[in-house]
């Protein structure tokens, strides 16, 4: 373990903390938690950059990961919502740069980041009505007759 | 007269891509941006989840025209890293030489695209012919100019000879030549001077705030590379500096891309005088268990990471993209706040925007029908039509 990884776990303690590997960091946290978290990697790592955040479907739940840099060491933050309740604290108070990724996770997943200060749509267009897609029971709106 | 709106895109002559800047002004100055991407939305991390480990080496390539070759390194990082592979170090080796040619070739093009934005097109035709001596060597190796098809899960696909590596040197000797002289251009001429300097200001502390990456966040003296930072395939061996400058400044993203190129070349001499002899490609099975891996590398633009979830299978349950371009976008927007509309373009093109890459997912027809997708087929007899109705030949 390098020093930076060192450091990460000691200031973590009291978490569960996983080393998979080399500059490889895992957290895991239940959603209440998240603000919380976010202002120990901000004040006492002081970290700042985020590199982005991934979620995904994994069934009745939505897993989500924020993934963050510090010093070549990759740490990773992961929650979890109930699909019927898709909702978690907005980083973006404490991490700006969440701004984007947390509208995409909006957009894509459904993911609502309570605080967040604006909420449009960003890859898909202003008028999709066809859900979220990357939701494992999305299904492609019907294709339509082919127009000849 | 008040404040004004101005919408440039998503479609706009001054624009290479579609992406959409709402510019307030108030008079000739910038009060207030709002982007909105999307535009070339293709839905790629969706279609990954529905195709092979080996499918999907292809696909990802395609998610950029530019740094291809940086996503395909992700991709298979992150496969081999579930797999519990090690890919042969001649194949390391190989995939640096590749990561680099891209990095140059990127940013002979970057150079000419910003002298283009600043009215200097000379600049433009000469870097894009100097870039054909890199896409030359990509072909004479890869046999193609964009996109390479040389990483295998692995390894690689291709070998590099030994005449290869004589012609790889001389490009790098030409290049070298050109590149001097346009550090003294960037450094002295004057119409670059007046156009860059002391514009596009972004400030060591936002670019942090903003979580910038890249040249765009080294041009405002943040010391950040992932291939010295968190090194993959042979940077670890490598020699190499980091550059940054401290002016914050467009010129600052010159001067950074045009020294970065001197260390292109030099990383790509020490690979090609210390190439290992051995085998280039490690057989993997199709399968990948169960797992997990994030991986990220310094591609042209800065940071592109990548996010793999597997589930045992053939095909990945999750793949997660993001491109240098997106993390730059918030840092781009405080960049061109309080400057001159004119100053718009060149700020722009400082960060190297690349939307296509940014957008990825998702194939969606006009707006006759809110939400609906559109199959390979039906977009092509689509565009038959649209082309048939104007009186054209598709």
């Amino acid at each position: 373990m390098t020093t930076t990884e060192e450091l990460i776990t000691e200031v973590l303690k009291g978490f569960s903390v996983q080393v998979k590997r080399e500059r490889r960091v895992f957290l895991t946290i239940p959603r209440n938690d998240l603000i919380k978290t976010m202002n120990i990697l901000s004040s006492e790592l002081n970290i700042q950059h985020l590199s982005t955040i991934t979620a995904r479907d994994t069934g009745n739940d939505i897993e989500i990961l924020y993934h963050f840099l510090l010093k070549g060491v990759v740490i990773t933050i992961r929650t979890t919502c109930p699909k019927n309740d898709p909702t978690v604290d907005s980083i973006v108070s404490v991490f700006p740069s969440a701004i984007l990724y947390e509208r995409e996770l909006h957009d894509i997943l459904g993911i609502v980041p309570n605080g967040h200060p604006d909420l449009r749509r960003l890859v898909l267009p202003d008028e999709w009505v066809g859900g979220y897609p990357l939701r494992k029971d999305w299904k492609q709106p019907a294709e339509q007759e082919a127009e000849e | 007269m008040g404040r004004v709106k101005l919408p440039i895109g998503p479609q706009h002559p001054a624009l290479k891509e579609p992406e959409n800047f709402t510019i307030t002004l108030d008079g000739e100055r910038v009060v207030d941006v709002d982007i909105r991407i999307g535009y070339t939305h293709r839905g790629i991390e969706k279609l990954m989840e529905s195709r092979t480990y080996t499918q999907n080496l292809y696909l990802v390539e395609r998610i950029c025209g530019i740094c291809s070759y940086a996503h395909v390194e992700n991709f298979t990082q992150n496969v081999e890293e579930i797999l519990g592979i090690q890919i042969p170090k001649r194949a390391e080796y190989i995939r640096t030489l590749f990561l680099e040619l891209e990095r140059l070739h990127s940013h002979f093009l970057w150079l000419g695209v910003a002298g283009h934005e600043i009215g200097f097109d000379t600049l433009f035709m000469y870097t894009w012919q100097d870039r054909e001596v890199v896409q030359d060597l990509l072909e004479m190796i890869s046999g193609n100019r964009v996109n390479y098809a040389m990483n295998a899960i692995g390894g690689v696909r291709r070998d590099v000879s030994v005449e290869h590596q004589k012609k790889v040197l001389q490009g790098m000797d030409y290049l070298e030549k050109r590149a001097e002289y346009y550090k003294e251009v960037a450094i002295n001429e004057k119409t670059i001077l007046a156009r860059a300097e002391n514009v596009g200001i972004l400030k060591t502390k936002d670019a942090l705030k903003f979580s910038a990456v890249g040249p765009t966040a080294r041009a405002s003296g943040i010391t950040v590379d992932i291939r010295k930072d968190d090194p993959y395939a042979s940077y670890l061996d490598t020699p190499f500096d980091v550059i940054t400058t401290n002016t914050n400044d467009v010129l600052g993203r010159v001067v950074v891309r045009v020294l970065e190129i001197f260390e292109s070349i030099k990383i790509i001499r020490y690979l090609m005088a210390h190439l290992p002899v051995g085998e280039i490609v490690t057989k993997a099975p199709r399968k990948v268990p169960e797992g997990e891996s994030i991986s990220h590398t310094e591609a042209p633009r800065g940071e592109d990471f990548h996010y793999l979830r597997s589930n045992g299978t053939e095909k990945p349950e999750r793949y997660k993209v993001r491109t240098p371009t997106l993390a730059n976008l918030p840092a781009l927007a405080e960049m061109l706040k309080g400057t001159y509309l004119a100053d718009v373009p060149i700020i722009v093109a400082a960060i190297d925007p690349c939307m296509g890459c940014m957008d990825r997912v998702l194939l969606l027809k006009g707006n006759e029908k809110p939400g609906e997708l559109v199959d390979g087929e039906r977009l092509r007899r689509y565009s038959i039509k649209w082309f048939a109705e104007r009186g054209w030949k598709a």
